[in-house]
């Protein structure tokens, strides 16, 4: 390992990634736009659903439970005449919900008899119906008891309640509100420093092979050793300031800031920045042309976002993708990423990751140097 | 359109078709991701909480508690709890990420459960907030529904139900246990053609000025307009191949068949495979290197996956998020897809979103005509 044709390659690296502002915009940009866009996206919470009401009763109290159920701002009402209609928009997709108040709405509210409505939930957006269900029975629920005491008496004292019936007290940790936007933003981390580095190494180098200039450097005295470290530490000093951007954009932007150790959480993605380096190292290193790597890469990130734990929980797999899912390293980054952002654990409790990691990186750069080597 | 028209589009046609056979990141596109795909979202991902680790404080040591602790377990979305005896304790479990909610069962359990006031607390860890969303509704399902004293068989009956003021029946169409993979299955035809339609066309115009052949083909008597098109009729071909694959693993696999009109769903697909075979003409069109091309494709398949509603619902998005998904091909292509696929929907249905993709279409035909003159460097 020579310090002077280290420093010379670095150099190199640098004025070749200066000169292309193409894939400094690519750089800066993706790393930003993804992270606001995921940031987004999740929620757990239903705003301005279409809801069809078909309501047939026409009464004060109907049009005021339609009222209430439309003022939270979960629900947009719309009327429809008949239950025909209403149906139908419900299988053209326009409703994701709907309501039917039964003509005898007013008579059982007055009656003392539990009024019935019927809802109707579009399972064609499972998830969505999922979470709707919840807010409509709450909405109804609450809806429902202001327009009882007109009626019915206060609810019976608790001697004479059914046996049953344990009431839970739930709090959430670490994210009082059950936001989605700080598991998102923890995960993009994971998904940005794993995918867009593994592709920018994979093409850099494609393209250097297919000008010649990667066989000239093959045949000066650099060691493998140093050709590596050349293309990965320029690149890597890109990527940990990326880590640094998207640490304040989250912050400033969606106002999401690590709740851990900032500077560990930085030191943990730069090393993990230089893994992921050598692993699209090694994918264009195994690659004739830079569709054939980027082929690679993307057939590589397929699993990589969906059995990461990025969008869906690895627990939730069947056994054998939980394991598949232990073999990436990009599960582990995202565990601790999500760690270190959310519920400020420190190293002591991210051993067991942080040993995985340590390892995976370890095998990865093997792997880069030794192709590199096999080439000459 | 002339006769000659036709005939020099089919001659590009033609010969992009014998290129191609042998380009093997075609062939991976074609025949390993859509194995891959149809893997991973028919048996792997799914919204529903499983093998949740969990603790339990009891405070209370008493066999009401303990019946509660096994009644959560029977619903089969927990792994056996670990008994944990302080709030520190619990309090490490959740941050080491070892358990995704702690049940507090407080001293005076038994007090309160004669007093008919049971009272337990659930500690959530809200960094994974969908997850503790759904483990903490499920919790307090059970424990609603929970009988503290065992009532005799016949005399349960008896027990006056508390009317509730307003009593909801409710009923979940097209997909009754809301299961993931019906959802993701739906929309599968519309990841895998948006993957194939946007990687295999966004490099071939570069590629071939790069390599010099687009020059030769300039120099024939053929247009840019029919090369343009030539270079994308095989892969409608493809297209089509690939929502038969679609369509028939997902019901040979996993039973999800198309509910509506097959003839709808086969037309709905042309307007679709059109607009993102243009998406990639224009990435080719503006790129200048394949390098650039290849990323530009690249981090337009993400945000159109993660945005159209193929993973996540859209209407989760807050407004401008949902609007922008919108310039998304595949956005009007998955609601299709769910209306034909999942609610049985017909030709009518999807006219709305046919018209969106078509207005994609003939606005991204514009905007290749406009970048594409024919340049010679």
């Amino acid at each position: 390992m020579s310090w002077r044709r280290l420093r010379t390659l670095v150099v190199r690296e640098v004025r070749a990634t200066l000169r292309d502002p193409f894939t400094m915009t690519i750089l800066i940009t993706v790393p930003l736009v993804a992270l606001v866009l995921f940031g987004f996206v999740l929620a757990t919470d239903v705003k301005h659903l279409a809801l069809g009401v078909h309501d047939a009763s026409g009464t004060a109290a109907s049009r005021r439970l339609i009222a209430d159920l439309g003022a939270s701002g979960t629900f947009d009402p719309r009327p429809y005449a008949t239950r025909a209609a209403l149906e139908r928009a419900l299988v053209a997709g326009t409703i994701s919900a709907a309501l039917v108040i039964p003509p005898d709405f007013d008579r059982d509210l007055n009656g003392g008899e539990p009024p019935q409505v019927q809802v109707i939930y579009d399972g064609g957006e499972a998830p969505l119906a999922g979470n709707a269900e919840a807010f409509i029975r709450s909405l109804l629920a609450r809806s429902g008891a202001s327009l009882a005491p007109r009626v019915a008496p206060p609810v019976a004292p608790p001697a004479a309640a059914p046996p049953g019936g344990v009431e839970v007290v739930t709090r959430a940790l670490f994210n009082p509100r059950l936001e989605g936007k700080p598991f998102m933003v923890a995960g993009t981390f994971g998904f940005v420093l794993s995918f867009l580095t593994t592709i920018i190494t994979a093409v850099s180098i494609v393209n250097e092979r297919l000008t010649g200039t990667f066989d000239q450097l093959q045949v000066t005295p650099a060691t493998s050793g140093e050709i590596l470290l050349g293309k990965l530490l320029p690149l890597g000093a890109v990527f940990a300031l990326d880590v640094v951007l998207m640490m304040l954009v989250a912050g400033f932007v969606l106002g999401v800031w690590p709740q851990g150790n900032a500077l560990l959480f930085i030191a943990i993605s730069s090393g993990y920045v230089f893994f992921s380096l050598a692993l699209g190292l090694y994918f264009s290193a195994t690659s004739s042309t830079a569709a054939e790597a980027v082929q690679k890469t993307v057939l590589f990130s397929i699993p990589l976002v969906q059995l990461s734990g990025f969008a869906f929980p690895t627990r939730n797999m069947p056994f054998v993708f939980r394991w598949l899912a232990e073999a990436f390293p990009a599960t582990h980054y995202i565990r601790v990423s999500r760690a270190i952002y959310l519920r400020a654990a420190g190293p002591e409790a991210l051993a067991w990751e942080l040993t995985v990691l340590a390892l995976s990186g370890v095998v990865f750069v093997a792997l880069a140097l030794r192709t590199i080597g096999a080439r000459t | 359109m002339s006769r000659r028209f036709w005939s020099n589009v089919l001659a590009v046609a033609y010969r992009e078709a014998r290129i191609v056979r042998h380009d093997r990141a075609f062939l991976g596109v074609v025949l390993m991701q859509p194995i891959m795909m149809l893997v991973i979202f028919g048996l792997v991902l799914s919204n529903k909480p499983a093998n949740v680790p969990w603790a339990v404080l009891d405070r209370s040591a008493d066999t009401v508690a303990r019946r509660l602790v096994a009644e959560v377990q029977a619903t089969g979305y927990f792994r056996p709890p670990r008994a944990i005896a302080s709030y520190d304790q619990a309090r490490d479990l959740l941050q080491r990420g070892q358990a995704l909610a702690v049940l507090v069962v407080p001293e005076d359990f038994r007090r309160d459960v004669e007093r008919g006031r049971p009272r337990v607390q659930l500690l959530l860890d809200g960094s994974d907030p969908l997850s503790a969303a759904r483990v903490g509704a499920y919790v307090a399902e059970v424990a609603g529904g929970f009988a503290t004293r065992l009532v005799p068989a016949g005399t349960r009956h008896a027990a006056p139900r508390l009317p509730g003021p307003i009593d909801v029946r409710q009923r979940f169409w097209f997909n009754p246990t809301l299961s993931d993979r019906i959802f993701f299955l739906a929309a599968f035809a519309g990841m895998l053609l948006t993957n194939l339609c946007l990687s295999v066309t966004s490099g071939g115009l570069v590629g071939e000025r790069e390599m010099g052949t687009y020059e030769q083909m300039l120099a024939l008597p053929t247009t840019p307009l029919e090369i343009v098109l030539g270079k994308l009729v095989p892969y409608v071909v493809v297209s089509y191949g690939l929502l038969l694959f679609a369509v028939l693993s997902s019901g040979l696999a996993f039973g999800v068949w198309p509910h509506g009109s097959w003839p709808a769903l086969f037309a709905i697909t042309l307007p679709f495979v059109l607009a993102s075979l243009a998406i990639g003409v224009l990435v080719s069109v503006l790129a200048q290197t394949t390098a650039q091309s290849v990323f530009i494709t690249v981090f337009f398949i993400m945000p159109s996956f993660v945005l159209s509603g193929v993973m996540y619902p859209y209407q989760f998005m807050p407004r401008g998020v949902r609007d922008l998904g919108g310039l998304f091909p595949l956005r009007w292509y998955q609601i299709a897809l769910r209306r034909i696929v999942e609610r049985g929907a017909g030709f009518a249905e999807v006219l709305g979103p046919a018209l969106a993709l078509g207005g994609l279409f003939a606005l991204l035909l514009v905007l290749i005509r406009w970048r594409m003159k024919p340049r010679l460097g």
